[in-house]
């Protein structure tokens, strides 16, 4: 399978079960606090949970070498905490504005567009000396490998994980087993299975499980691809934005990649994937919030780019994918998104609600 | 109550807008509404057309109906019980 054709098809099925599963992590966290609404946070537990049980045993059976991300304390810190203050104002998280693209709304559109120019201006533009200086915080272990919660401790990572997600499974099912929630009085019961998976929304736990599935295959297949990481979603953008800019360039270049890499046809893949899914369900139509909220999507946008470029990793990169490795600079960033993300959320919604 | 004779109060809307703005809107609403009045909200957001319900329950309100209407917009209703 060539890397274009095997980044598209997992980016499709990625974007069919984000779609699907409203799986989003701007959502997901920001909903804690705003009317204590665990539901997608659950379906993200689930997600990381699968993918650290799934990575560890493809790693014990050497289907995958496992690649924690290095641990760069400013940069995790300062990229997420702005990654997570432009989430709020873009009104998604990297994957959000991705899927929200295919269901036809203009807001993550333009929101994708600052996503990507902001990338590009820090990846390789007028911003890289800021990422240098954020990014020359690296910590590595002595012989010279990224941190993680395993080798601080001296311990197998492989290990380790599984060891992790068995313990968080038996605490989060003893706390379901204290409190029951009761089924909702309103709506109305898929009647088929295809009506289930094709017209409705899906649950958290189905959701979560998929993603996490889908995390699992995204590994070996782009490590197929030279590229030893599961899903991602900024230098996918990147790599798409650069793809139509540089095209010529790379190709005269005689790059050993072709221009769009395998990330970022999962991206394309990703956008085609909620397209197909809101199509089915009827959920497709191209529309548009007031021309202020499609600016302030914009900045969102610019500010989640730089912040997912310097930081390493955007929430799937970081959070999806680099907690299940326990990597301490994913961890350390993703609770920088959080922290970020709460504090706008905090100031643009909680407050003025509540005065 | 059947549904033919109900007529809300009060319309919201909430087409187009970005998360989690008709979730809010929604809320500040709800809470300056009277008991028993009838609050409709129109949304294409499909996340907001989930959580929405879940969140008036959750506050105590009753969710009569959700319909979509055209395409992604649904038609929510609820009956404002939670308040005083």
């Amino acid at each position: 399978m060539t890397p274009i054709v095997s980044g598209l098809l997992v980016g499709v099925l990625f974007g069919f079960a984000l779609q699907r599963g409203r799986f989003c992590m701007n959502s997901a966290f920001r909903d804690i606090i705003l009317g204590r609404d665990f539901t997608l946070f659950k379906a993200l537990a689930v997600a990381i949970l699968v993918s650290m049980i799934g990575f560890s045993i493809m790693a014990m059976t050497g289907i995958i070498t496992l690649a924690p991300k290095p641990f760069m304390w400013g940069a995790n810190i300062v990229g997420g905490l702005l990654f997570g203050v432009g989430m709020v104002l873009a009104g998604g998280c990297a994957s959000g504005i991705t899927y929200r693209t295919g269901e036809g709304m203009m807001g993550a559109v333009t929101a994708v567009l600052g996503f990507g120019i902001a990338g590009m201006m820090t990846a390789t533009g007028i911003l890289n000396p800021l990422l240098k200086s954020l990014q020359n915080t690296k910590v590595m272990t002595a012989d010279d490998k990224p941190l993680t919660l395993a080798n601080i401790a001296g311990l197998d990572l492989k290990i380790v994980m599984l060891v992790v997600a068995v313990i968080i499974i038996v605490i989060w099912a003893l706390l379901a087993m204290r409190n029951k929630s009761a089924a909702p009085s309103y709506g109305t019961k898929a009647k088929s299975l295809g009506e289930a998976v094709f017209k409705k929304g899906w649950n958290w736990f189905p959701t979560g499980i998929v993603v996490g599935l889908i995390g699992m295959l995204a590994f070996p297949l782009s490590a197929a691809a030279g590229r030893n990481y599961p899903l991602g979603i900024t230098g996918g953008w990147i790599n798409i934005f650069q793809s139509l800019i540089k095209w010529q360039t790379l190709v005269e270049d005689k790059l050993k990649v072709t221009a769009l890499n395998w990330e970022g046809a999962e991206v394309i893949g990703i956008v085609l994937g909620a397209l197909v899914a809101a199509w089915i369900a009827g959920e497709f139509a191209i529309r548009a919030p007031e021309p202020k909220i499609l600016l302030q999507t914009l900045v969102g946008g610019l500010l989640m780019g730089f912040g997912a470029v310097v930081s390493g990793g955007c929430n799937i990169g970081h959070i999806l994918s680099g907690v299940p490795q326990l990597s301490i600079g994913s961890i350390v960033g993703g609770f920088s998104i959080v922290a970020g993300g709460w504090t706008m959320a905090y100031f643009m919604f909680i407050r003025p609600m509540n005065a | 109550m059947t549904e033919a004779t109900l007529t809300p109060t009060k319309t919201i809307d909430e087409r187009g807008k970005i998360c989690p703005y008709p979730d809010v809107d929604t809320m500040t609403t709800l809470k300056k509404m009277n008991k028993g009045e009838i609050l409709e909200v129109l949304i294409d957001y499909p996340l907001s057309v989930e959580r929405i319900p879940r969140s008036a329950e959750k506050n105590g309100h009753k969710v009569l109906s959700v319909k979509q209407v055209d395409g992604p917009v649904h038609s929510i209703l609820i009956e404002v019980l939670g308040n005083k």
